[in-house]
């Protein structure tokens, strides 16, 4: 992104940030009702390294769980667009996947698969994985006709059809999907942990809660939010690179 | 002429509804009161005052509610409800980040919460504890609470696996890798106990006298308190009456939770009350009375552990109203 398009929604964002302190200040809002943004400073800078070790157990979470979302998106993909009878089947109870809401998931999750790791990169994965899974098959279809003629003519294989044409094709598709879910992987996370872990993000904003720090609470929603923004920067980075790659292999 | 009666009767009629409905509703005050958890015996004097008519009596209209995800002490403290159901902890925690909350009834004058844990799993004593996981439900509390009732045998609680466990069954959850939970004995013990299962109690108080709380407690604001008094007194008198009435009609009370809420397991709530009515002011001159030593001496063990810096305990409960009540 380019300086010239972030400066105004940087500025909004400071003006709200101003609006908000000042009607704290005007209205004196208690601190357990609404702190302002300069007490949810002050006590970012106190908590912080107490706060550190519960940052990295989410970041691990969601390193992994949206990961292993990535490879079996794709993959999921692949087959169903492979198998055309497999996506007629398998595709309702994908959507339905979507439809049971984490809250009632993890705790299920929990009791069969305990209270690890392992039960929160499955709820991570498992919302993340749709998005992926179905953007990665649009770009499939999507894949140039003419393109597809040509190779076909020239007696390309399915395989080298697939994987010299539909698959790069389909990259600008499958980011998309990512940066999708990569948008809301951080909060999946977190509620994830809401409902049963040691640390992380979750366990410190349920900790925060019960003893009324709501300012504590509102620093694990603004690092929240900017590590979304860095899931999604990341993403949006990788997407240039792999498609300057793409445009440099089409311009040889 | 006939079109006439009938209009007459017609509007004669409408006056009536009209009528009804404003006597109705008019002097009595409507009051919300919001509860700690799902419904359960610790509430059951609130559902006998209601199913009663002594809220009626009182002229208030009492709607209960369940908080969700909110807590009911930042409900009350906002003035979005005037009475609630919350712990001594979470009021002494409260009153230290300065929500404007306050005791005014304890409903059960003995803690009886306490940690649970299965037999098999062999934890005789707080020494036990050390190097299995606890399922946490999430407050700082916790591990300080743990450390107190280990240091008699000299333990050491940071050698505990601490693991929040949010809304799982405790019982299928300590049958692969929770070892043990904090739980309520009226409630969670009894449903043990008519699952047949084999566990073993242990009670903080017994360990460490300063954890014997007044848990739960019914609470309202400053504002309720300084505005609107008559109110206040006219929800405790009501109460007092329904506890007491629970006190010495366990089996009848049970019933009056039991057709409140169908969905609780019968069984469960006329066992659980059979086992609670006597606690609910045993040791106390009445239900409901509150001692400040008690207060003060949790307090002190929230400042020592670093959980708060500083409470002015004289705000944080009231025994006014119960005292009212009882003439």
């Amino acid at each position: 992104m380019k300086i010239k398009s972030i400066w105004k929604p940087a500025l909004a964002l400071l003006i709200a940030i101003a609006l908000w302190e000042a009607a704290t200040k005007v209205w004196q809002i208690e601190v357990w009702l609404l702190p302002s943004p300069s007490t949810i400073a002050k006590e970012m800078i106190i908590v912080f390294p107490a706060f550190l070790p519960h940052m990295l157990a989410t970041i691990k979470l969601v390193l992994v769980g949206f990961s292993s979302a990535i490879v079996i998106g794709i993959i999921v993909a692949t087959l169903l667009h492979i198998f055309p009878t497999a996506r007629e089947i398998v595709m309702p109870f994908l959507v339905i996947s979507q439809n049971i809401p984490t809250i009632v998931l993890a705790p299920l999750f929990m009791i069969w698969f305990g209270l690890g790791d392992f039960p929160k990169y499955l709820i991570i994965a498992m919302t993340a994985f749709f998005p992926i899974a179905i953007a990665t098959l649009d770009g499939f279809n999507q894949t140039n006709r003419e393109c597809l003629h040509y190779m076909q003519m020239m007696g390309a294989t399915k395989k080298q059809t697939f994987f010299k044409l539909q698959l790069p094709d389909a990259i600008p598709s499958i980011f998309s999907g990512i940066k999708i879910a990569a948008t809301y992987s951080v909060m999946t996370a977190v509620v994830a942990e809401w409902l049963g872990a040691q640390k992380g993000i979750g366990v410190f904003m349920t900790l925060s809660a019960s003893s009324y720090r709501t300012s504590r609470v509102f620093v694990a929603i603004v690092i929240t939010i900017i590590l979304s923004l860095a899931f999604f920067g990341l993403f949006l980075a990788l997407e240039k690179w792999f498609t300057r790659w793409k445009r440099n292999e089409g311009a040889q | 002429m006939k079109a006439m009666i009938r209009c007459f009767s017609f509007l004669a009629l409408l006056l009536l509804l009209v009528g009804c409905q404003s006597q109705e509703s008019e002097g009595k005050e409507k009051v919300q009161l919001f509860l700690d958890w799902t419904p359960n015996t610790n509430h059951t004097g609130i559902y006998v005052a209601k199913e009663k008519g002594f809220f009626e009596e009182e002229g208030l209209d009492v709607e209960i509610m369940l908080p969700g995800e909110v807590s009911t002490e930042q409900i009350i403290g906002s003035g979005k409800g005037q009475f609630g159901i919350s712990f001594q902890s979470q009021v002494t925690q409260a009153r230290s980040e300065n929500l404007p909350i306050v005791s005014i009834a304890a409903i059960i004058q003995k803690d009886t919460s306490g940690y649970y844990t299965p037999k098999s799993k062999g934890i005789e004593t707080p020494k036990d504890f050390e190097g299995r996981v606890y399922g946490a439900y999430g407050s700082e509390l916790e591990k300080a609470s743990l450390q107190a009732v280990m240091n008699k045998e000299g333990g050491d609680a940071s050698k505990i696996n601490m693991v929040q466990v949010g809304n799982t069954d405790y019982f299928i959850a300590m049958e692969r890798d929770i070892d043990f939970v904090s739980i309520f004995y009226a409630w969670t013990g009894i449903e043990g106990e008519l699952r047949g299962a084999d566990m073993n109690f242990i009670q903080p108080a017994d360990f460490a006298p300063e954890l014997d709380t007044y848990s739960p407690l019914i609470i309202t604001s400053d504002d309720m308190i300084e505005n609107d008094p008559e109110t206040v007194q006219a929800f405790i008198n009501a109460v007092y009456k329904g506890y007491e009435f629970a006190i010495n009609n366990p089996e009848e009370a049970a019933d009056i939770l039991i057709e409140a809420e169908p969905d609780l397991n019968p069984e469960l709530v006329q066992r659980s009350q059979e086992w609670l009515s006597p606690r609910y002011k045993e040791g106390a001159e009445a239900w409901g009375v509150q001692e400040a030593s008690r207060w003060e001496r949790y307090a002190n063990f929230m400042i020592e552990n670093k959980i708060i810096e500083s409470v002015d305990i004289q705000k944080a409960f009231n025994n006014e109203f119960i005292e009212k009540a009882m003439k």
